[in-house]
């Protein structure tokens, strides 16, 4: 097995054993602290509930941060071509960005109605302002003796967008999908428990904490983990089909 | 007839004169290198022939057109300092980006870059991505990507200044092959002597900003030049003559 496999096996394992170790030497009364053997348990029996919560949650942070990241394409790009947009759009974007989203989970659903549409519109919301920073960013590092040799065969706007600022975007763009990986987890998690769909490891966990069932609630929160491993895990994989040519690709040392 | 005519050139930025009024010929198919010290305008009068700047004063014509008629037609061919190449396509990709932005202007003369690679010694780093190349290969791309298109101006900006000395050496002599007898023609500006007189037909000596050319040397060693031409004694004495050029144009 390769270091690259190995090392965040042995990290993981390393984490839930001290857990384990200080739950049961420490003695730590099970509402404070679960062991993790505890709750992989109650995973286990209950597999399918939490299996199709996952799936519920992880459709929610994919399609909204898809989406995000679409309408930050658009918004980065005017911000990248425009000094005048960029700073139009600078104060928006982090306003909504420090916003606390939980705040307006409840107007949102009024608005939108239950179920999938508040969940995905909020993901979206929140991944979105990364994600154009990141595209600004990303674009304004194009290579200028590339950008100089494109503008001396009179290449369009348009071309220059496609060929050169776009690819140039594209490792600003993974680095901000690793941060939004997370965030839109918690967004999908956290309108699932707000939009009388009962759907969702977020409605689950809603529902654990109201009734105050322990087991149900760290049941979720363990699913949310390992939704996330997941995530990062074909993010990764993505990252290295998409970006084989960047520097960050190549031959780690071993 | 000349492939570049500039009457009372002028550029300045503000107050800053760039250029000062310049007046020049240069002969089609020939070989021109600009030569003079870092920050005199140089590469602003390269921006401004290239019609990527305009001129603010004066007149010039690049192949008989203006230089933004030249440009929006890919007459111009520029080999930048640093050779941007995408890191995202291969070195045959790279070697047609020129002609895959703005088709439609694709001149009958534009080519595949093939057998250019294949000139140029990358016959077999087709597939090969930039970072797998060394700087003097991908500097060989950059002048592959230029004559794809076929123009009659080549616009070089001290393409090999970030080389070391051999690869520099091998650089010229892969450059003299490729421009003698394609009747294109360069204007090239560097800093070192000895390639500006390796070569070129005519040396333009120019003096610190605003730049005007102090001394035109014509280089009359023979062609086609390989390597050797750098062990001539009338090199040695030529590189001199434009040492002295230089020297005289530094001074106030």
């Amino acid at each position: 097995m390769s270091r690259r496999v190995l090392a965040p096996i042995v990290g993981i394992i390393g984490f839930l054993a001290l857990w384990e170790a200080v739950v049961r030497i420490g003695d730590v009364r099970p509402f404070v602290l679960r062991a993790p053997s505890r709750i992989a348990a109650y995973l286990a029996d209950h597999f399918g509930d939490y299996a199709s919560a996952a799936w519920v949650t992880a459709q929610h942070a994919l399609i909204g941060s898809l989406i995000g990241l679409l309408v930050a394409l658009v918004i980065g790009s005017a911000m990248a071509a425009s000094r005048f947009a960029e700073q139009a759009a600078q104060p928006v974007l982090t306003l909504l960005q420090v916003t606390p989203f939980v705040a307006y989970i409840a107007s949102v659903v009024l608005w939108l109605g239950s179920g999938t549409r508040p969940a995905v519109f909020i993901v979206a919301l929140v991944c979105m302002p990364a994600f154009a920073f990141a595209t600004v960013d990303g674009m304004r590092s194009a290579d200028p003796a590339a950008r100089e040799l494109l503008a001396s065969v009179d290449a369009s706007r348009a071309e220059v967008l496609w060929r050169l600022r776009l690819p140039s975007a594209i490792p600003s763009l993974f680095t901000t999908a690793r941060y939004n990986v997370g965030l839109a987890l918690i967004a999908s998690y956290l309108v699932e428990g707000g939009n009388f769909a009962n759907e969702g490891l977020g409605a689950i966990g809603k529902r654990a904490a109201a009734l105050n069932e322990g087991d149900a609630l760290w049941g979720a929160i363990f699913a949310m983990a390992i939704l996330g491993t997941i995530g990062l895990l074909l993010l990764s994989v993505l990252q290295r089909l998409v970006m084989g040519w960047h520097i960050s690709q190549r031959a780690r040392p071993t | 007839m000349s492939r570049i005519e500039l009457r009372d050139l002028t550029k300045s930025f503000g107050d800053l004169a760039i250029v000062d009024p310049l007046s020049l010929d240069i002969a089609t198919g020939s070989f021109v290198s600009v030569i003079g010290p870092s920050g005199c305008g140089k590469t602003t009068l390269l921006r401004v022939i290239a019609g990527l700047e305009p001129a603010t004063a004066g007149s010039i014509t690049v192949d008989g057109q203006t230089p933004r008629a030249a440009r929006s037609h890919k007459r111009v061919a520029m080999v930048p300092q640093q050779p941007g190449l995408l890191p995202w396509r291969t070195v045959y990709e790279n070697a047609r980006l020129l002609l895959d932005v703005n088709r439609r202007a694709n001149p009958p003369e534009a080519t595949e870059p093939t057998p250019l690679l294949h000139e140029v010694g990358l016959g077999e780093f087709f597939d090969a991505y930039p970072h797998e190349l060394s700087g003097g290969m991908q500097q060989r791309v950059a002048l592959v990507r230029a004559l794809t298109l076929g123009a009659p101006l080549l616009v070089m900006d001290e393409p090999f200044a970030a080389l070391d000395e051999i690869t520099r050496s091998e650089m010229r002599s892969i450059l003299n092959r490729l421009v003698e007898g394609r009747g294109v023609t360069v204007l090239f500006v560097t800093h070192s002597i000895a390639e500006a007189v390796a070569l070129s037909d005519r040396v333009l000596v120019s003096s610190p900003r605003p730049t005007s050319v102090v001394v035109d040397v014509a280089i009359d060693l023979p062609r086609p030049r390989t390597a050797d031409v750098e062990d001539n004694p009338r090199f040695v004495e030529l590189c001199a003559t434009v040492r002295h050029a230089l020297h005289q144009g530094m001074q106030p």
